[in-house]
């Protein structure tokens, strides 16, 4: 076969698998997602732990056990003749860490996988633990936490507080990266205890796709099971505390432009058909990174007051350098979110205002017959965007696994578009989502006198220094007197050195 | 519907050009490449993916063809003027069809390109050729839609200066670039974003200079037949009139000593070291070009010594990278690290000109040179999985050469790299009088 067969090969058998009905093969601890004359082969090996199993007082540890596995020394080869050895491969191998899952994944190119999976293997299997590599790892955290999501990006910065606050006292209360105070107490022991109780062979699922052999998922599950044996407890699910009205933190930072995240949990997963006719009424109100948004619209394409404006179901890290769902970040509690990008200072309050007067009107009178029509002929061909390689097809089918989706999620959201009503997609607004009660999170500079606006629901006229529609004009009269009162003592202010400490 | 007598009479004048795939190619799928009498030129590959298509318009204008005072950003604010419409399609319209169709329609700007793309189901694609050739052809907005839109555009700076990399990019390509556009950055300076709403006029201008057929590619890949494409893009695009003008972009005058400054990031940091060298425009035949991206790999990259040392063994870096960009015009080459200690740049600064130094006396060890080759095609063919990446990997070639030739020559050039060759390219590039030095730190600690 020459190169340029294999690489039509390789796409073929990738795109027929985003075709309904396309089956991976899954039974106890094994995803298989086989695409023949794929030349190139790819791992994604899945431990049942994440964040949520971190001890307290050590948060992040689930992450950098991970980044002390995939990038960092093992007992065969230290890190630098780890990195001399992929690099003409061309292939890697990295671990996603998020609230319950951790996946180590990679992809190689059949002529390599002989030199490349003792790599992977051992990385896993054989792990050194060295000092070096932890001090690297942790500095690398430390600098994240404290420089990176303090000070460089607001809009990640807000997301984290919010899901912080919801999930406040619950293992889902943290960040995967953790707490400044909590990286930097977490030791070599800490990591050994934590590696030894999760990273066993009863509690992995084995992910494998693309052009691997019969042979090579044989020596797979052989050398797996070297790992030794345990079954660790399941971490319940968490119960947030109910949030009775809103629910308010300013982040008060020097920032250019004010940041605003807000949310609620919702009880509907994926693979429900509720959860599916969620997903058209908020493609509706906030496709990520589509200018259908309704509240992109509003906000930007009206206004013109940001980047983008975008709603959630389930949770989306990254939004920011993705445009389509990512994989392997399942949870079994999640929250309705909004995303509203970096409005200017002074258009802050206005712009809360605004988003919100759109969800309530959502809430309260569901999606209309056009929007429905529209939305649903959007997603079923737009679901096929989310998938488009085999690696995206093997993370979905373990997080098929997860939810317990018989078959297909993407297939199941293709065919649902086809057979649900309007009636079921605003019955579903009615069950799931509620306005009031919600966690708001601000980053902004004068935080201050925002929570004194805010708290007094004081008028937030905007101007403009161009012209408008009259149309606009008159929405923005109802919207700067749009009633969201939060009382005071519902408004926190904490300095942006205080978060994450 | 457009007139057809006008893509008619192209029927018969447009070149058409099939080049089979070559197994020592590195490009691995067949190409057809035809050219409108108009000067469009459309590349279309045929893969093997069922009911898929990437369809890419690049525009062979970015931000380095803003030439006047007062006008940076103008390229990008451009691609979001470009989702506004036209009589036929109104924005809110061609939006609604885009939904419909559930296509996911997406644009970028940089120096060299500005880029829209969408990917669909190929049922589709006679729609999308329709309403992508309508607004080149005939994009209408008003003075309101683009003044609104120029808030989005402060929005998007906005979100982007909390970001150290690009205050100090700003900084550097501001130092550095005395006449050359490269000297500002996409987004362009905030004074510029500032002044848009003012800019109307200009904007309509430039959509009357860049957006011809001339200057723009067309890239369709997926599940097409060549032939019947064409005839729809002879259809829709027929009528397209000529008139690109190119940017009076001046070129760079040699520089002949080293530049240094500083820039203050308004958040907390750790401090960046970036050095950039004068370097080459892309040129796939220019041994000391492509040799250049090797010593790149090998000098700082992932398994270079001082790497090892720094990031791994020392930890007095928490990044290091090299960067040798190809463009249309002279770059910077740059490298840069991450320093942990601000009273370690000097030093790290160092040990990073030691390294040139013994790069420049002293030729790579062939072994490694082998295994960047094999790494750069291995790396190529692994990213060549579907239409969109396809198309998305080909834009920026097609962007700063006009087709997709060069890509089979750099890999030519790449495979004949000798260690003399990278020896000659750190001593020609990565020399004093080339050099800007900025250091970027933290205000807030």
């Amino acid at each position: 076969m020459t190169t340029a067969q294999c690489i039509g090969a390789v796409i073929a058998a990738a795109i027929s698998l985003m075709t309904p009905g396309e089956a991976s093969v899954k039974t106890d601890n094994t995803v298989l997602l086989p695409v023949k004359n794929d030349p190139t082969i790819c791992f994604r090996i899945w431990f049942k732990t994440g964040s949520q199993d971190d001890p307290a007082g050590k948060e992040g540890l689930a992450a950098i056990t991970a980044s002390m596995l995939t990038a960092a020394s093992t007992t065969r080869h230290s890190y630098e003749q780890i990195l001399d050895l992929l690099y003409p491969l061309a292939a890697s191998y990295d671990a996603t860490v998020s609230t319950e899952m951790t996946v180590i994944f990679g992809r190689v190119h059949r002529d390599n996988l002989d030199d490349y999976y003792p790599l992977f293997l051992e990385a896993m299997t054989s792990p050194a633990f060295t000092q070096q590599d932890l001090d690297r790892i942790k500095s690398l955290t430390l600098n994240y936490l404290e420089n990176t999501l303090r000070y460089s990006s607001d809009e990640e910065l807000g997301k984290a507080v919010l899901y912080n606050n919801i999930f406040a006292g619950t293992p889902y209360g943290h960040i995967p990266e953790g707490l400044v105070s909590s990286v930097k107490s977490i030791t070599l022991d800490d990591v050994r205890s934590f590696y030894n109780r999760y990273y066993t062979k009863n509690n992995l699922v084995l992910g494998l796709g693309g052009g691997y052999d019969a042979a090579l998922l044989a020596r797979l599950k052989r050398d797996l099971a070297q790992l030794p044996a345990g079954t660790p407890d399941i971490v319940p699910p968490p119960k947030p505390a109910a949030l009775k009205g809103f629910r308010a933190t300013i982040v008060q930072k020097d920032a250019p432009a004010t940041a605003i995240s807000m949310g609620v949990p919702i009880d509907v997963l994926r693979g429900t058909k509720d959860w599916y006719a969620l997903a058209i009424a908020n493609s509706w109100l906030g496709e990520h990174r589509n200018s259908s948004s309704h509240l992109y619209q509003v906000i930007r394409e009206e206004r013109g007051l940001n980047y983008g404006d975008y709603s959630y179901i389930e949770n989306f890290p990254g939004g920011g350098r993705r445009t389509v769902p990512p994989q392997n970040v399942c949870r079994r509690r999640q929250i309705f979110e909004i995303w509203i990008r970096p409005v200017p200072a002074e258009a802050g309050h206005f712009a809360l205002r605004a988003a919100l007067r759109e969800y309530r009107h959502l809430v309260e009178k569901g999606l209309t017959k056009d929007q429905f029509s529209l939305t649903r002929s959007f997603l079923k061909k737009y679901v096929l965007n989310y998938a488009p390689t085999t690696m995206a097809r093997l993370g979905y089918a373990l997080d098929d696994r997860f939810y317990g989706i018989a078959g297909s999620h993407l297939a199941k959201f293709r065919s649902m578009m086809a057979t649900l009503t309007l009636a079921d997609v605003n019955g579903a607004i009615r069950r799931h989502l509620r306005y009031g009660d919600m966690s708001i999170a601000i980053v902004a500079k004068d935080a201050g006198r925002l929570r004194e606006e805010i708290a007094a629901d004081t008028p937030s006229p905007i101007t403009y220094r161009t012209k408008k529609p009259d149309a606009v004009l008159a929405e923005d009269r109802e919207i700067a007197v749009f009633p969201v009162q939060i009382a005071p003592d519902a408004i926190s202010v904490v300095p942006v050195t205080e978060e994450f400490r | 519907m457009k007139p057809l007598t006008a893509g008619l009479c192209v029927l018969a004048a447009f070149t058409l050009a099939a080049a089979p795939a070559m197994s020592d190619a590195i490009f691995p799928y067949k190409v057809t490449t035809a050219v409108l009498p108009n000067g469009l030129k459309v590349i279309m590959i045929p893969m093997d993916a069922p009911g898929l298509v990437a369809y890419y318009s690049v525009v062979r204008t970015g931000s380095r063809d803003e030439v006047e005072p007062g006008r940076s950003g103008y390229a990008h604010f451009f691609e979001h003027m470009m989702f506004r419409g036209t009589k036929k399609y109104p924005g809110p319209v061609y939006d609604s069809i885009v939904t419909s169709i559930g296509a996911s329609a997406i644009a970028y700007t940089s120096d060299d390109i500005t880029a829209y793309h969408l990917n669909f189901a190929v049922e589709d694609l006679p729609k999308v050729i329709e309403i992508e050739s309508d607004r080149f052809q005939n994009l209408n907005y008003d003075l309101q839609g683009f003044q609104t839109e120029s808030g989005a555009i402060y929005g998007e700076y906005r979100k982007g200066v909390t970001n150290p990399f690009e205050v100090l990019d700003e900084k550097i390509r501001d130092l550095a670039f005395d006449v050359h556009t490269y000297k500002h950055t996409t987004i362009g300076f905030e004074r510029d974003i500032k002044a848009m709403p003012e800019g109307y006029e200009y904007s309509l201008g430039f959509f009357r200079r860049f957006y011809r057929p001339e200057n723009v590619v067309l890239l369709i890949v997926g599940d097409i037949k060549p032939d019947a494409v064409l005839k729809l893009v002879k259809k829709y695009y027929g009528p397209w009139q000529k008139g690109y003008q190119a940017s009076d972009v001046k070129p760079e005058p040699p520089q002949t000593a080293e530049r240094s400054g500083e820039v203050s990031y308004p958040g907390k940091t750790l401090p960046i070291l970036d050095m950039g060298y004068k370097g080459d425009a892309f040129d796939p035949s220019n041994t000391d070009f492509v040799a250049a991206g090797v010593f790149g790999e090998l000098a700082f990259g992932s398994t270079s010594d001082l790497y090892k040392k720094l990031y791994i063994k020392e930890q007095r870096v928490d990044a290091l990278q090299a960067s040798i960009p190809s463009q249309r015009d002279m770059p910077l080459f740059e490298i840069v690290a991450r320093v942990k200690n601000a009273d370690d740049i000097a030093p790290i600064r160092g040990e990073i000109e030691k390294t040139i130094a013994q790069f420049q006396s002293t030729p790579v060890d062939p072994q490694r040179l082998a295994g960047v080759k094999k790494r750069s095609r291995y790396e190529f063919l692994m990213s060549l999985d579907t239409p969109d990446r396809v198309a998305g990997h080909l834009a920026h070639t097609v962007a700063i050469t006009g087709g997709i030739e060069a890509l089979d020559a750099y890999y030519t050039t790449l495979a004949k790299i000798t260690p003399d060759d990278v020896m000659r390219a750190a001593g020609k590039y990565f020399v004093p009088a080339r050099r800007t030095t900025v250091v970027l730190k933290g205000v807030t600690q």
